[in-house]
């Protein structure tokens, strides 16, 4: 299976975002509350790109099966999204005055230019390592959202059965309208390098 | 009644310190000392080609959005642009730079945040950009005297053409102004300054 192969390409990769101090803080519940603040604010503006690139690749899609797919994939994003209000709203965030910083919008930039002129595979190969990733990140730290730590509610998101249905959906899109071509293993990469890279632009020092 | 100078453009001027930081480079410094490491001028090579490549695709669909009075300019510096490419093949056939690398991250946010730019934003946004691009290009070569091994390169971002086709494109970005013009002329600054230090350190 292509999503198979593109992850296990990635492993390097995908170590490096469990290991990231960012994740490691979450895990443990000692991450600095003003670090969570600045990622729940960044990563609210990349998630409104994340929706838009969902669109436009639903928009290329002639398969009505492919488009229910989509369709599912948006809603997903959209509850995302009402959580880091909720986080916002707790957090005392205004969302709508986030400016990205240079690793948010390179990320983001990359999704929507693939998605805007790229073909089906390549938009895929570039939104499925978010899905994936965080849906490997939640399960891997399940164990840690006890009650004391602060961060259970995101480790329960993305380790919860409901995310991990939406990762494989996307994965199994992206097998069935991606090709094994050097184009689709490039975005795959450059969007996982843009995670880790995501994670460390909101950690002062690093 | 004569035209201002493009270097009077307003855009230039509210983007204050950047502008320097964007067109002064130690990079250009030992390109005109004749001192730049072979290394720094091979990834430098490299690099701008598949900006130029990422280039050309911006400047086509910024075309496409552009009205009637913008068509000339655009198109002379499409085919420019083309030119400008083979001019880089040439250059690394002979020099046995590989063009297929992959690229940098900073060449690549450089390039997403053109092509995301050309599918969202409206001309006259997309004018700022392209003159903040070229613009801060002749700043940065025109401060050096075309003369030492990259006399050539030198030369080719300081010519009297280029700079009328700079001048053309600060009289199309002031003829379509737009509030959001600023603040995406300042990402291509910043980005301008990135590429260079990527090209100097790596």
């Amino acid at each position: 299976m292509l999503h198979q192969i593109l992850w296990d390409s990635c492993r390097d990769l995908v170590q490096a975002c469990l290991d990231h101090p960012f994740v490691r803080g979450l895990a443990d519940g000692t991450l600095d509350p003003a670090v969570f603040r600045n990622y729940v604010a960044q990563d609210a503006f990349y998630l409104r790109a994340f929706m838009k690139s969902y669109a436009l690749a639903l928009a290329r899609c002639e398969d009505l099966s492919a488009a229910q797919a989509f369709h599912e994939l948006i809603g997903g994003a959209l509850q995302e999204i009402a959580m880091h209000r909720d986080y916002a709203r707790s957090l005392g965030l205004d969302l709508g005055a986030v400016r990205p910083n240079p690793a948010c919008l390179a990320y983001t930039d990359f999704l929507l230019a693939t998605a805007w002129g790229r073909s089906l595979g390549e938009i895929l190969a570039a939104m499925t390592p978010c899905m994936r990733l965080y849906a490997w990140l939640g399960q891997n730290l399940a164990p840690r959202a006890v009650p004391e730590n602060p961060y259970r509610r995101w480790i329960e998101t993305y380790s919860a059965p409901e995310f991990e249905q939406l990762a494989a959906r996307i994965e199994s899109l992206l097998d069935s309208c991606a090709t094994d071509s050097p184009e689709v293993h490039d975005a795959y990469r450059y969007a996982m390098e843009c995670e880790l890279r995501f994670f460390s632009a909101v950690m002062p020092g690093l | 009644m004569q035209q201002p100078s493009w270097s009077d453009s307003e855009l230039i001027l509210r983007a204050g310190r950047l502008w320097t930081e964007a067109t002064w480079s130690p990079f250009l410094d030992a390109v005109a000392d004749g001192s730049l490491p072979e290394a720094a001028f091979r990834r430098w090579l490299a690099q701008d080609y598949l900006f130029a490549r990422g280039l050309t695709s911006y400047q086509a669909i910024a075309l496409a959005k552009a009205p009637r009075d913008a068509h000339r300019v655009l198109i002379g510096g499409l085919v420019a642009l083309d030119r400008e490419l083979e001019w880089f093949e040439n250059h690394a056939e002979r020099r046995g730079i590989p063009l297929g690398e992959r690229p940098h991250p900073v060449c690549r946010a450089y390039v997403d945040f053109l092509m995301r730019s050309a599918y969202t934003q409206p001309w006259p946004v997309l004018a700022g950009i392209l003159f903040g691009v070229e613009a801060s290009y002749l700043e940065a070569w025109s401060r050096l005297t075309p003369a030492g091994p990259y006399a050539e390169f030198i030369e080719r971002w300081s010519n009297p053409a280029f700079v009328n086709y700079v001048s053309d494109l600060a009289a199309l970005a002031r003829r379509h102004p737009h509030p959001d013009a600023q603040e995406a002329f300042n990402q291509v600054l910043v980005y301008e300054r990135d590429f260079w230090r990527m090209a100097w350190e790596g």
